[in-house]
């Protein structure tokens, strides 16, 4: 996805370094004995999470919701790895440009334009925290379907309790209305928020494939009715 | 006695007056059995106090009956079926834990649990509490490694617990301070920080997602802020007993339910990437003290 940044290089990079750091210890030992202090921090990390403890230090071979095992959902994609620096610092100014133009191009938009669905449903959605959790719990989506998990970070409607960790979302259409422009940027920031903020904590929503069109037009109904209590 | 300050301090708090009469019948069997605690001068409800008075903190005061709660915690009495366990003979080898050297040397606990996880000679290895346990049951006490005793990590009723708990509480009040000077200890840590910041998994989480900031809250829940010493001292005191589960709950537990709810794989118990993650966890908090047992929501 950041083809034809100076990112992608220096992601590449990095990703041979830790293959080679690996091939290198899995050479020098055919005594099954690893040094890990032989290996960087971040080879040590990649080392613990997928080979130490016979075959990583997670349950790796779990099926997940979305086809596939854990071990390609611990992997991580050219975004996860430019955004994570110790401390949770930022990438430099460059890293943060092509992180956002990555964005943009990973945003599908809906065939005849950004339309608002059922604010009832993107209620509920936007409560549930449910979906996509694996391990010891596995939520099983056959027999409820994943939620937006919207309300973990901000408050909507304050007939329920929300996080605080983005910012509320109290009010949202009566105070901004229902231009295009706002639409538009509401339905990005669902659907990949690194177009705006570059290595946001906010999950990628429609990039990532936790929520399908219909259910973002839900979301988005219950953020900009009139009929919705987030704009009572 | 020090460990009667433990009942005395109640007398302070008018709210507590109703239970005072079972608390003189239950809480002196408490102090005389949990005797080798006695060395930590407050409880931990006072050392909890203690960091609240000092700090601004919407984490450390966001639930004050759980405070008030703290002096009948039941953290205590799994603790002291904790103790009983420990001190008893058991597994084919017939040994008590008292052979067992959690860093200080066989039997030593008195602030054995804030310097771990820690390097062992014995195994080559950096190990947290609970693989020590395990170590423990497995090569000094001679029990299966499919024993129930070893296999059962969780729950008040497990022996896991029970005795994190005890050995834990010998070190209430005490400051965090895991040894870094072995080269392991060393690796194990910093591999456990870029494990703390590493984006993955379905929603891009690392644990800055929820532990970056301070006085945030996912849904009702106030997070500690890893980088404020007195909220993360807090966070990290495990055992705690977790009010909203009904049972005393360990670190290991804690870190599989992060990688549970940042939609990253299910983490093996006593892993070595645990272990880094504890061991990074342990060093931000380094300095500042343990309440042990704590009470969490």
């Amino acid at each position: 996805m950041f083809k034809k940044t100076p990112l992608a290089a220096g992601v590449a990079a990095f990703a041979t370094i830790i293959f080679a750091g690996g091939c290198a210890v899995a050479d020098a030992d055919k005594s099954g004995k690893v040094d890990y202090t032989a290996m960087t921090p971040h080879e040590l990390a990649e080392y613990l999470m997928f080979e130490a403890n016979g075959g990583g230090g997670f349950n790796l071979s779990q099926e997940v919701q979305e086809g596939g095992t854990a071990r390609e959902r611990m992997q991580q994609d050219e975004l996860q790895k430019a955004c994570s620096i110790i401390d949770d610092g930022k990438p430099d100014a460059e890293t943060l440009s092509a992180i956002r133009a990555a964005a943009q191009e990973s945003i599908v938009y809906p065939e005849g334009g950004i339309k608002l669905g059922d604010w009832k449903k993107g209620r509920e959605l936007a409560w549930s925290g449910f979906g996509y959790r694996i391990g010891h719990n596995f939520d099983d989506h056959s027999k409820r379907e994943a939620g937006g998990t919207c309300y973990n970070c901000h408050q909507l409607a304050t007939d329920r309790t929300g996080g605080t960790v983005g910012p509320s979302l109290t009010g949202y259409g009566k105070t901004r209305g229902t231009s295009d422009a706002i639409l538009k940027y509401a339905y990005d920031m669902i659907y990949n928020p690194h177009v705006y903020f570059p290595c946001t904590h906010m999950p990628r929503f429609g990039a990532n494939g936790m929520l399908t069109e219909e259910k973002i037009a839900d979301i988005m109904a219950y953020m900009f009715d009139p009929e919705s209590p987030v704009n009572e | 006695m020090p460990a009667m300050g433990w009942t005395a301090t109640n007398k302070d708090n008018p709210l507590m007056e109703v239970s005072m009469f079972k608390k003189a019948l239950l809480a002196l069997p408490v102090a005389l059995a949990l005797g080798a605690a006695a060395h930590a001068e407050k409880p931990p409800e006072e050392v909890l106090q203690g960091l609240i008075d000092s700090v601004d903190s919407a984490y450390l005061t966001q639930s004050e009956q759980n405070l008030l709660m703290m002096p009948d915690n039941p953290a205590l009495w799994v603790g002291m079926d904790g103790e009983d366990l420990f001190h008893t003979a058991r597994g084919p080898n017939n040994v008590s834990m008292e052979a067992c050297d959690f860093g200080k040397g066989p039997g030593v606990l008195e602030g054995a649990y804030v310097e771990m996880p820690r390097y062992f000679e014995d195994t080559g290895k950096v190990m947290d509490l609970e693989t020590r346990i395990v170590h423990c049951m497995t090569e000094v006490q001679g029990f299966d490694k499919d024993d129930p005793a070893v296999k059962q990590r969780h729950g008040s009723g497990s022996d896991h617990m029970k005795l994190q708990t005890y050995i834990a509480m010998q070190s209430n009040g005490m400051e965090w301070n895991n040894p870094l000077d072995h080269p392991l200890e060393k690796a194990m840590r910093d591999a456990g920080e870029v494990l703390f910041a590493r984006r993955a998994g379905k929603a891009d989480f690392n644990c800055f997602a929820c532990h970056g900031q301070s006085g945030k809250q996912v849904r009702a829940s106030v997070l500690p802020n890893a980088t404020v010493g007195e909220d993360w001292t807090k966070a990290i005191s495990w055992p705690a007993f977790r009010v909203g589960h009904d049972n005393v709950r360990s670190s290991q537990h804690r870190v599989r339910g992060c990688y549970y709810q940042m939609r990253q794989a299910g983490m093996k118990a006593g892993s070595d990437a645990s272990i880094a993650v504890i061991s990074y966890w342990t060093d931000l908090a380094r300095g500042q003290p343990a309440i042990l047992p704590d009470m969490k929501r």
